[in-house]
């Protein structure tokens, strides 16, 4: 049996319907009632720390996180969770140094406090370069899951990008940061409903005789549950080290001074229940991931015992299917069968002589092999796909969807494309939300009107929000055009979050820091991050260490050499 | 704009979970850690 991309049924739609239709309207109703500046932006001040952390963990958890996480377990493995295991560290770090002095500071922005503590260049330069990466990646946050359910569900990409784009908008323009916060925690309780279904799912559909031991045994064999790897090798990806030193900087950087992060918990109603929203996370987010990979390894244990689809992507299947001759393709979809079938009877065979006391080592060795062997079709069916596109071919995103139309009913596909839908929207609203707090704070009152009646900034605020979300659309709409330029955005962040992080790490933890010290270092934390980057292969997620240390030592260095003039507030 | 910093409650000595902050943040650190060792032995189980 082959697994379809089945359609929807009518329970589907129903209920992808219902959850669009619904969230919107309560996001509309938690949003009356906004009259200043401080209501729209951080919703009063009033939010409750478990609101505040759901909505801190919903910004983070993007549909592509979703889709795409299960997906990278399902071809590589749960290795990607060491990527979190420095977040509780962080979250602690934030909370006992840079959160007290953004509450007591009464800030808008993180990079509002950099004035007070250093200078408006500092200030300016920290929020465009959060208004250029976020702003640009934002689009990508958009056409990514768009791209996706559209191949899915059978819509055009313009369709799927205005309904979650326009219905995005429309909340998050009239309710502001309330309307964030509160449809937030709705969309990550329905993300955590749809996790433990899909993993309830995976686990239920297994062959009977083949227990979840089996499974997960099976899945060993391929090192796909192995997510603590020590290697000491900086250019491996994910490792303990990795994770827990780069992970952490990373971490540190988002949550401490990325403006998306930064308005969830400065909404809290006090220091306490700002602080406690980053904690919950702490808690919450490494369990979260797992069960997110755990589901694309169990995907992936599904898919021995049915016969997945020759490539992942609807679209470039049947791009295949006509520009390839009949003959070939037929040929590479018999070689790919065999290999399936070959591959199903191995595991089979692996089961049986783990609970017959058969020759368990030889049955894991032909299993192997005949993983091998399918390895090999299935990049033979890619490079058919490259051959027509003449672009590299990459499905990863399309496993986990793929696997939701074809084997979930009763509404539950409907529900579950809910979730993807709500993980996009909850990432897309809090967004919208931040660029327009920048602009307005860091900018327009800033430079512009640095004085007007709180109506005329919350009427401006209204715009940049719209503005933003317009913005999102056009690029989104426009990033099929864009092709590895879209991977340009995606790396764009990830040159200065750590020379940012170190900026505000000169803020608070040396008091004796200048302005000079801050801009130059700033500066030349970006440039050792780029070299870096080009001349050497060590893995992204040191990039953050290299920027925040080099920014604190050149900073300082600075400082001590030629200070320059004291800060504003202390002259 | 209105005075942000006028009248915010800063109630660092309320802590409702676990009593002072040294322990909440402790609480976090051993969960971390205890995650971490969980998920080693999860790797390497013999299922």
């Amino acid at each position: 049996m082959t697994a379809g991309f089945g359609a929807l049924s009518r329970a589907d739609w129903v209920v992808l319907a219902v959850y669009l239709v619904a969230i919107v309207s309560f996001g509309l109703w938690m949003g009356r009632g906004n009259r200043r500046v401080d209501d729209f932006f951080l919703a009063g001040r009033q939010m409750r720390w478990w609101a505040a952390g759901l909505s801190v963990m919903a910004t983070q958890v993007s549909a592509i996180t979703f889709v795409g996480t299960t997906g990278q377990a399902y071809t590589k493995g749960m290795s990607f969770l060491a990527f979190y295991l420095g977040l509780p560290f962080a979250m602690v770090i934030l909370s006992i140094t840079l959160v007290p002095f953004f509450y007591r500071a009464g800030v808008f922005t993180a990079y509002e406090y950099l004035e007070r503590r250093f200078d408006a260049r500092t200030r300016t330069l920290t929020s465009l370069l959060f208004l250029l990466s976020r702003g640009l990646a934002l689009g990508v946050t958009l056409y990514a899951p768009s791209l996706v359910l559209s191949v899915v569900l059978g819509w055009s990409e313009t369709a799927t990008i205005l309904l979650m784009g326009g219905a995005t908008i429309l909340y998050v323009v009239y309710g502001g940061n309330r309307s964030v916060i509160w449809t937030d925690v709705v969309q990550m309780g329905l993300i955590w409903v749809g996790i433990f279904i899909c993993v309830g799912v995976a686990i239920t559909r297994l062959p009977d005789g083949f227990a979840l031991r089996d499974a997960l045994a099976l899945a060993q064999t391929t090192g796909r549950l192995e997510t603590m790897d020590p290697s000491l090798d900086p250019t491996r990806p994910y490792t303990v080290w990795s994770g827990l030193f780069g992970g952490m900087f990373l971490a540190m950087a988002y949550f401490g001074c990325d403006q998306s992060q930064v308005q969830r918990y400065l909404s809290g109603r006090s220091l306490t229940e700002s602080r406690l929203s980053l904690l919950f996370n702490a808690f919450l987010k490494v369990p979260m991931q797992f069960l997110i990979l755990l589901t694309g390894v169990l995907v992936f244990v599904f898919f021995h015992f049915h016969a997945p689809p020759l490539l992942w992507n609807r679209a470039e299947l049947v791009r295949v299917e006509r520009a390839v001759p009949p003959a070939e393709l037929q040929r590479v979809q018999s070689v790919f069968e065999a290999a399936h079938l070959e591959r199903r009877a191995a595991a089979e065979a692996f089961a049986l002589a783990r609970h017959d006391g058969g020759d368990e080592s030889a049955a894991r060795e032909g299993y192997l092999a005949a993983g091998r062997r399918l390895d090999e079709a299935e990049a033979e069916a890619r490079r058919l796909a490259e051959s027509v596109s003449g672009e590299p071919y990459n499905d990863t995103n399309y496993i986990f969807p793929t696997f939701i139309v074809s084997q979930l009913s009763g509404g539950l596909a409907g529900l579950i494309i809910a979730v993807i839908f709500a993980a996009a929207m909850s990432s897309l609203s809090g967004e919208f939300n931040s660029l327009a707090t920048a602009s307005l704070v860091d900018f327009y009152r800033r430079y512009v009107r640095t004085t007007a009646s709180d109506g005329h900034y919350l009427a401006v605020s209204r715009l940049f929000t719209a503005f933003w979300g317009v913005f999102a659309c056009l690029v989104a709409l426009e990033a099929g055009r864009l092709g590895s330029a879209i991977e340009v955005v995606n790396k764009f962040g990830s040159y200065f979050y750590g020379s940012i992080l170190g900026v505000f790490g000169l803020a608070v933890l040396t008091p004796s820091a200048r302005p000079r010290g801050a801009f130059y270092g700033l500066l030349a934390g970006m440039t050792a991050v780029f070299v870096v980057s080009q001349l050497t292969a060590v893995a992204f997620l040191w990039y953050n260490v290299v920027g925040a240390v080099t920014v604190f030592l050149v900073g300082l260095a600075i400082t001590a050499v030629a200070p320059g003039p004291r800060p504003a507030g202390t002259r | 704009m209105p005075q942000e910093t006028a009248g915010r409650r800063d109630d660092e000595s309320q802590v409702p979970l676990f009593g002072t902050w040294p322990r909440i943040y402790g609480a976090v650190v051993v969960s971390a850690l205890v995650v971490m060792m969980l998920l080693t032995l999860f790797s390497g189980w013999p299922f």
